[in-house]
């Protein structure tokens, strides 16, 4: 039959999880994602991972203590986050979340404290005020045990924070587009890649661009990559299909849109290009490779929060989202890379990266020399 | 017989709900506990064919309840439907359901949110963190963040004048007699009579909230998102400043 329906009057509902939250679940993803990178080598003994981890584990605790301050800011009224302490409501996700994420976090700073503690005894052996605090902080050697003690707890902990931060969203049945169970593996794989990318990045920036790390990152971040688009291919086939009523809706809902599908094209490109670039040269390429993972797993998060969000219920269409200049928006992202950016330099500026070991006198050295200056 | 007027409803089975605003004396109703009489189970029944689209309803609600700029607890959706090759309107009432199996009760992290003994759905905003997680589990946009209260809001069926015996102030100034509210559970009330006589529908049945809001004449093109050219029609430009409320 040939209708046509013109909403004329109907509300506009804004988005209620502001880019606060998508700061959160960007950064809390890359954490576990660091986290899980550096388990091979700081905390099971692989030596050839070593030196990976230490820059995964950096994106983990910095990450890490970022990511719950976006949290706190997305509520609105940040100043009762105590009322999640006083009752118990098991039905919630989000409950459950406000117990695991300081379960996390304090398990990272073990895990971390437990991590570098060798690093610290090193800068505490010497003389002075400095040195004195770094022998305080250290307390003693490094101890593989607690280490690896730690590590399991931290282990367990950021398998709560991936459950619960995919579970939370992928149970909302009232938003097909979140409503699917490949949500939470999703948010995982994506934060495992811009985890990769991060250690890529700073691998770069404040490490001291080891071309070993830099190839294991791209592999690992291959690896991510392709789970990724394997994920992002079966939930479209799914939709595509009808073989999943949900799937098939939310495809529905977001199909007939330019934007979306000008997103879509945009999020494989960001998937596909370092994923080819990871596996043909991963060597030489960390920082374009880094940037468009980490660019990729923050745009898949604005994607499924604000674009969600930009879904009516029941209305016609599409809500329309313009990103606020202030606190609701670009002040909250710009904060959260500012307060990012101070952890790192307070990380890095205690725990400074290790200096590599001599290079080898002779050609090797300058032909060494030579790579680096054409960099 | 006209069963579906404010008028009728008022005239049968309201003659102490009138008497409630006019006398010192309560009613029973309004001697109800703020956790709600579990006798009643309130609910609302809206004739579509009746609305006019006059939106009385959507003002008188933003006046009762102190609804800020640019929100609303109630708006009646109204469309231009054209089908082979003649226009007409179609107007849809929208509020919180005040479903049965609520889908805001349990992912609310404090408990603000939470179903009285009488049905309704209430927020109780000293509580509420305003995480906004009930917001996106409404399947029917009825919930919105009040930027007043910095917490989340909604149609409370004005429980306030339910429990002091009056009618919630949409239904009381529905001009064309749209809204009807009553009690479920008395089998005399208007909304029962209406139950068993029109065999009302519900918005998007297949998320099995049960809602406790029926339509009469309800288009089935329009019980879940509707398939069309979004409104043109966008509240003030102007964003909300919390300052403004403080």
């Amino acid at each position: 039959m040939d209708t046509q329906i013109v909403e004329l009057v109907n509300v506009t509902r804004e988005v209620a999880w502001l880019p606060w939250a998508v700061q959160y679940f960007f950064l809390i993803g890359l954490s576990v994602g660091g986290v899980l990178l550096s388990l091979p080598g700081i905390a099971f003994g692989r030596a050839e991972w070593r030196k990976l981890g230490r820059v995964a584990l950096v994106v983990g605790l910095t990450c890490g203590l970022a990511a719950p301050v976006a949290l706190l800011s997305d509520l609105h009224q940040p100043g009762r986050f105590w009322h999640f302490y006083v009752v118990a409501r098991p039905s919630s996700w989000m409950w459950w979340g406000s117990l695991f994420v300081p379960f996390y976090v304090a398990a990272l700073l073990l895990y971390a404290w437990a991590a570098f503690r060798p690093e610290l005894a090193d800068h505490g052996r010497g003389e002075g005020r400095i040195a004195a605090l770094y022998r305080m902080a250290a307390q003693g050697e490094g101890c593989a045990r607690l280490t690896r003690m730690a590590a399991l707890l931290v282990l367990a902990a950021g398998a709560l924070v991936a459950l619960y931060t995919g579970v939370e969203v992928a149970l909302v049945k009232a938003r097909p587009l979140w409503n699917t169970p490949f949500l939470p593996v999703q948010f995982l794989m994506t934060a495992l890649a811009g985890a990769a990318g991060l250690v890529l990045l700073l691998n770069r920036v404040v490490g001291d661009g080891d071309r070993g790390v830099e190839e294991q990152a791209n592999r690992l971040l291959a690896v991510a990559l392709g789970g990724v688009m394997a994920l992002g291919a079966a939930w479209f086939a799914l939709g595509l299909f009808g073989l999943d009523a949900t799937h098939a809706q939310a495809l529905a809902s977001v199909a007939g849109s330019e934007a979306w599908r000008v997103t879509a094209v945009w999020a494989v490109l960001a998937t596909l290009v370092p994923f080819v670039i990871a596996l043909a040269k991963p060597v030489g390429t960390g920082w374009i490779t880094g940037l468009i993972a980490v660019h990729s797993a923050w745009m898949f998060r604005w994607t499924v929060f604000i674009g969600g969000q930009s879904l009516p219920k029941t209305g016609a269409g599409f809500y329309e989202y313009a990103l606020p200049a202030g606190p609701e928006g670009m002040l909250g992202i710009v904060g959260t890379l500012g307060l990012w950016v101070l952890l790192l330099a307070v990380v890095t500026l205690v725990l400074p990266t290790p200096p590599k070991p001599l290079p080898a006198p002779g050609p090797q050295r300058a032909a060494h020399g030579r790579t680096v200056a054409a960099e | 017989m006209d069963r579906s007027r404010r008028n009728f409803f008022l005239g049968a089975g309201a003659v102490t709900v009138g008497a409630a605003a006019l006398t010192a004396a309560p009613p029973a109703e309004a001697a109800t506990s703020p956790a709600g009489d579990p006798a009643h189970r309130w609910a609302m029944v809206v004739d579509v064919r009746k609305c006019v689209g006059c939106q009385a309803c959507t003002v008188a609600c933003i006046h009762e309840n102190h609804v800020p700029d640019n929100s609303f607890r109630t708006i009646v959706s109204t469309y231009e439907v054209t089908e082979r090759g003649k226009a007409g309107t179609y107007m849809l009432p929208r509020l919180c359901n005040h479903c049965e199996d609520a889908p805001c009760l349990p992912v609310c992290p404090t408990g603000a949110t939470f179903q009285r003994a009488d049905g309704i759905v209430v927020v109780d905003n000293s509580v509420c963190v305003g995480c906004a997680y009930c917001v996106q589990a409404c399947p029917y946009d009825a919930r919105f963040i009040n930027h007043a209260t910095q917490t989340a809001d909604k149609c409370t069926f004005c429980v306030h004048r339910v429990d002091a015996g009056l009618l919630p102030a949409c239904v009381e100034t529905c001009v064309g007699g749209a809204r009807v509210f009553g009690d479920l559970k008395d089998p005399d009330s208007a909304v029962s009579k209406l139950l068993k006589a029109e065999n009302p529908k519900v918005l998007k049945p297949e998320q099995g909230t049960q809602p406790r809001v029926f339509y009469v004449g309800l288009d089935p093109r329009f019980d879940g998102k509707v398939d069309g050219t979004p409104t043109l029609w966008k509240p003030a430009a102007q964003k909300h400043d919390s300052k403004e409320h403080v």
